[in-house]
């Protein structure tokens, strides 16, 4: 047991510290992360130090982390430990002379039996050691303990770079290390800190050799001092100034930056910038022929620009660019941006005109050339199924009428994976599908599908609207998810490289937000059928099984995370699911029920007796038999039977009206009859008779509650909810 | 400045730092990292400087010569430095100086760029570097090379030469290129893309190609069995096999499936005859640890 207390030095005064690592441009996407985690390291580091402090705070570019701490406590806090041993009984033997017991103490305390004083307990008198450690400098302790601190950052992907084997996310040049003015020298990854720094790589200051190192005077002017060198380093001053910057250039330019990637691309510059400097530039008119996903996939995906739409919201000729330098040559940068959207563009338009000297349907012959997975055959394939399935979804649906729209769309589907464009810009699958399909003449309804069959492309992306379209989205969802399972690649642990937890999300949301109603199971079951028609793999009910499990916990996934609900709750509705009741919407819908009825005052109490019930039932394995009334020997039991006889039918009815509010209703009436049940009789009657009677009343019960969750697994209030 | 004065300049920008201008390899490859001075050199603990003009031949970019920025044939500018220098971003941006394309007039960004050649085995991380929004130089500190790990590590520059003369003579036509006064790209590789881009996708004999590969696969694991060990030449068999993978696959003739085959063998090559090399060097003792030009050791030792 270990006892520490900091003692109150009157004299301690405080100073900031800095930590700022140089480094090569490291990835913008790691930096906000990174900058998290080195504040959290921070506050670790300056905990183990024993070193108060005013705040941390972290900022940084692609070229510098950097920790700063306000008020650091100069001189760490001395350290009072009393530290307990063996009882006393056991450290002195009956002469009164210590023990091993009292030697070993005091051996691995690093002092001598002589020091060791007793202490009263309510065990009893124990043998105790009272340390005392001075407080050491901060200097002193920050510098052997920062570089440990330092090895905790990782990266999403690392590198080694020189002989230190060290691994950063890219390579570390210098490290500034300075507690108020004084340097701090430590060595981490083979670097030795120093006190100098290093400005914007492209800022000449006047009579300065650009390049040069910087002498850093003080951890407390060190975000002013950068700021002179050509650097922001606080990326919320940085992101401020791109927003004013863009949003002048798009008044000059007379539109206004296109919101679908606004956000994105600002986020982007605020990370790959030492100081921002956003720019305008054009590109002709002609381009504006180009569908406008492939203009702004150009800008964005390949430049990061940010496009300019006018007031109607239509692209304009124009972008924004955010360059990382106002000290260069605006109009030379902007021509060189100009001309290289340009070249991309004349690319696109390449391809748009290669691209559609093949219909669609013409390239269809061509996925047998696209692999879907090497366990699974091509994509042509894949397609054959999807077109398979989504017949007979509408069938099913009884939408005989959109039977050839689906399959139609089905079969081009994937026919986009050939072109030139989706080769270019992978991102625009489906859209160029979509594009295409209706260039080529193919109805409305069925470019829509087309395009409409990766939506949700992410979490809370929006869903398909037209009905094929939603049909194709879960036919092609569903086509991974089985067959993936089939061939045993399912996903686990964290590991999901196929996609699986997303395509299987995304088919939840579709099933339970849209309109349609089918039966999932029915569903995988068809799909089944049609995998073993193409002679892949031999899935029967265990994959159906072993895929619904797995449907399941996504669609658990879902309600804990878009409704709320609890995971009881869920636990409960999901264990009485049958084949019949594998409508995915429905699920929720008695879920969302439920969750508001277990919230009712009236509800605990009904638990408690209904708990008991179902534990006597299941105890004894009790099988149902018909309840006889002429056995019942109390007016509770009679009572009970005939609210059962009563409640049934109507509980039965909105069940299969999906009305499961009204069903719970039902069920909080038996609470008074179950409790006056259980305090007039004892279920275990002497007279096996009367007992087994009696025992088939509470399942009848039992079961009437099961047709709609399993309420055992419901936790009481207040308890923690897993 | 003409595109042959681009080449002579970074020649002697890198010459000056102390780099071997070692020179093209007379095999067919489809980047500069093929060559032997970068994948082999890059094997093991010996330093290296080295810096050449690499023809580089990728059959599925051709275009019949009819697009401005396409090319199935181009060149690149290869510099490599083992160990990775310090400040090897510092000599990257001055050599772009010494070009005339100064640092502080333009805008220039190190993006991202995760490098990848399942072909050699071969993995790094650094960046693309874009110069007023143009991709002008990959810039990759090497961590696996025939999927041997990299220690030290070797730090590769590969300028995209036709870029940065289309960038310095303010031309939008590759074909537009001075060459040297008076002589236009075109004139020298225009007619050569047109036929190369027939041969490539309409012509090449396929059962030709994929013989060749086979035997050529062959040849090169016997010759890496052979008692002298004949390590180089097995590699150029390597070379070979991953050109004739690209021709084939530019020819139509290889399908997705069959892809991820094709790639494996030709990485099973690059991997055995990277670690035929390591060990033939290790037994030959690492013979330019000890070299004392043109390779100062201090020099190469040179930290910022």
């Amino acid at each position: 047991m270990v006892k520490g207390s900091s003692s109150q030095q009157p004299k301690v005064t405080s100073l900031p510290l800095l930590v700022e690592i140089g480094t090569e441009e490291i990835p913008t996407t790691f930096l906000s992360q990174a900058l998290q985690d080195l504040a959290a390291l921070g506050q670790e580091l300056l905990d183990e130090c024993r070193l108060s402090y005013h705040e941390i705070r972290t900022v940084g570019t692609s070229r510098r982390l950097v920790l700063l701490v306000d008020g650091v406590q100069t001189q760490q806090s001395s350290l009072k430990q009393e530290i307990v041993g063996p009882p006393k009984s056991a450290a002195f033997d009956a002469a009164g002379l210590p023990t091993k017991a009292a030697q070993g103490f005091a051996k691995s305390q690093g002092v001598s039996v002589e020091q060791l004083t007793f202490k009263e307990t309510p065990k009893g008198l124990y043998l105790v050691v009272n340390k005392h450690e001075r407080g050491k400098s901060a200097k002193q302790v920050l510098a052997s303990s920062l570089p440990g601190y330092l090895a905790k950052l990782t990266f999403a992907k690392a590198m080694r770079w020189n002989a230190s084997q060290a691994k950063f996310a890219r390579p570390i040049r210098w490290m500034a290390v300075l507690l108020g003015p004084q340097v701090l020298k430590i060595e981490f990854a083979g670097i030795v800190s120093g006190g100098v720094t290093w400005g914007h790589r492209f800022y000449k200051r006047k009579g300065k050799n650009p390049g040069q190192a910087v002498p850093l005077t003080n951890a407390s002017t060190y975000i002013t001092t950068m700021s002179k060198l050509g650097v922001l380093v606080d990326p919320d001053e940085r992101r401020v100034l791109i927003q004013s910057q863009i949003a002048t250039l798009a008044t000059l330019g007379k539109g206004q930056i296109d919101p679908v990637h606004r956000e994105e691309l600002t986020e982007e510059a605020v990370w790959g910038v030492e100081y921002p400097h956003a720019i305008l530039g054009t590109f002709h008119k002609e381009f504006l022929a180009l569908p406008d996903r492939v203009l702004m996939s150009s800008m964005k995906e390949h430049q990061g620009f940010l496009s300019l739409v006018g007031k109607d919201g239509t692209l304009l000729p124009k972008f924004v660019a955010v360059t990382n330098t106002p000290w260069g040559n605006t109009t030379l940068i902007t021509k060189g941006n100009e001309r290289v959207l340009s070249a991309r563009l004349k690319d696109a338009q390449y391809f748009l005109q290669e691209d559609e000297n093949q219909p669609l349907h013409e390239r269809v012959a061509a996925l047998d050339g696209v692999m879907f997975h090497h366990k699974l055959g091509t994509m042509r394939q894949k397609v054959e199924r999807i077109q398979d399935l989504t017949g007979w979804m509408a069938m099913t649906l009884g939408r005989d009428d959109l039977k050839d729209v689906c399959q139609r769309a089905a079969l081009l589907s994937k026919a986009d994976l050939t072109t030139g464009m989706v080769g270019e810009f992978p991102n625009l699958q489906g859209v160029m599908g979509e594009e295409y399909a209706g260039r080529n003449g193919e109805r409305p309804e069925v470019s829509k599908a087309i395009g409409e069959h990766y939506l949700p492309r992410f979490p809370d992306d929006a869903l398909p609207t037209s009905l094929p379209g939603m049909l194709l989205a879960c036919a092609d969802r569903v086509d991974s998810i089985a067959s993936f399972f089939i061939v045993g690649m399912r996903p686990s642990g964290s590991e999901d490289p196929l996609g699986l937890r997303r395509a299987a999300y995304g088919l939840v949301r579709i099933m339970s937000e849209t309109v349609f109603k089918l039966n999932v199971v029915d569903v995988f079951e068809q799909m089944i059928q049609i995998l073993a028609k193409q002679g892949v793999g031999h899935g029967g009910p265990t994959t159906v099984t072993e895929v619904m499990e797995f449907i399941v916990e996504r669609l658990r996934f879902y309600g804990r995370s878009t409704m709320g609900l609890r995971d009881d709750v869920m636990e409960a509705v999901t264990r009485v699911r049958s084949k019949d009741s594998a409508d995915l919407g429905d699920l929720l819908s008695r879920m969302q029920a439920l969750q508001v009825i277990v919230n009712q005052p009236d509800f605990e109490p009904l638990m408690i007796g209904f708990k008991r019930a179902h534990r006597i039932v299941e105890k004894e394995s009790w099988q149902h038999v018909a309840v006889s009334p002429e056995r019942f020997q109390h007016d509770a039991e009679r009572q009970l039977f005939s609210l059962f006889n009563k409640v049934r039918q109507e509980v039965t009815d909105c069940v299969a009206n999906q009305e499961y509010a009204g069903a719970l209703q039902l069920l909080l009436t038996f609470k008074s009859a179950i409790d006056e049940f259980f305090s007039a009789v004892l279920v275990n009657d002497p007279d096996p008779l009367i007992r087994e009677n009696r025992l088939s009343l509470l399942t009848a019960i039992d079961h009437l509650f099961l047709t709609i969750a399993d309420f055992s697994c419901l936790q009481s209030a207040g308890a923690e909810m897993g | 400045m003409t595109f042959q004065e681009i080449i002579l300049s970074l020649h002697e920008f890198w010459k000056s730092h102390d780099c071997i201008l070692t020179q093209p390899y007379d095999t067919e490859k489809g980047a500069g990292t093929f060559n032997p001075a970068t994948f082999l050199r890059a094997i093991g603990p010996e330093p290296w400087r080295a810096a050449y003009i690499e023809p580089c031949r990728r059959p599925t970019d051709g275009r019949y010569g009819e697009n401005p920025n396409r090319l199935q044939h181009y060149f690149q500018y290869q510099v490599v430095l083992k160990p990775a220098p310090a400040d090897s971003q510092d000599l990257y941006l001055q050599s772009l100086a010494h070009l005339g394309l100064d640092p502080f007039q333009h805008d220039i960004q190190f993006l991202q760029d995760d490098w990848e050649s399942p072909t050699l085995g071969a993995w790094g991380l650094g960046w693309e570097v874009r110069l007023d929004g143009m991709e002008i130089t990959q810039f990759t500190y090497f961590q696996e090379v025939g999927s041997l790990e990299m220690d030290p590590v070797t730090v590769e520059l590969t300028y995209g030469l036709e870029r940065i003369a289309m960038y310095l003579q303010d031309v939008d036509n590759v074909y537009d290129l001075q060459w040297t006064e008076g002589v236009r790209y075109g004139e020298l590789y225009h007619e050569s893309e047109v036929q190369w881009s027939i041969y490539n996708f309409e012509t090449a004999d396929i059962n030709l190609l994929q013989t060749s590969f086979d035997r050529l696969e062959k040849e090169c694991l016997q010759l890496l069995e052979h008692s002298r060990g004949l390590v180089l030449p097995a590699y150029d068999c390597c070379m070979k096999c991953s050109h004739f993978f690209n021709v084939l696959d530019a020819r139509g003739a290889i399908s997705v499936a069959q892809r991820t085959g094709y790639i494996g063998r030709v990485r099973n090559l690059a991997r055995k005859c990277a670690k035929a090399y390591f060990d033939q060097r290790q037994n030959l003792g690492f013979p330019l640890l000890n070299m004392k030009e043109p390779i100062p050791a201090s020099k190469v030792r040179k930290k910022r």
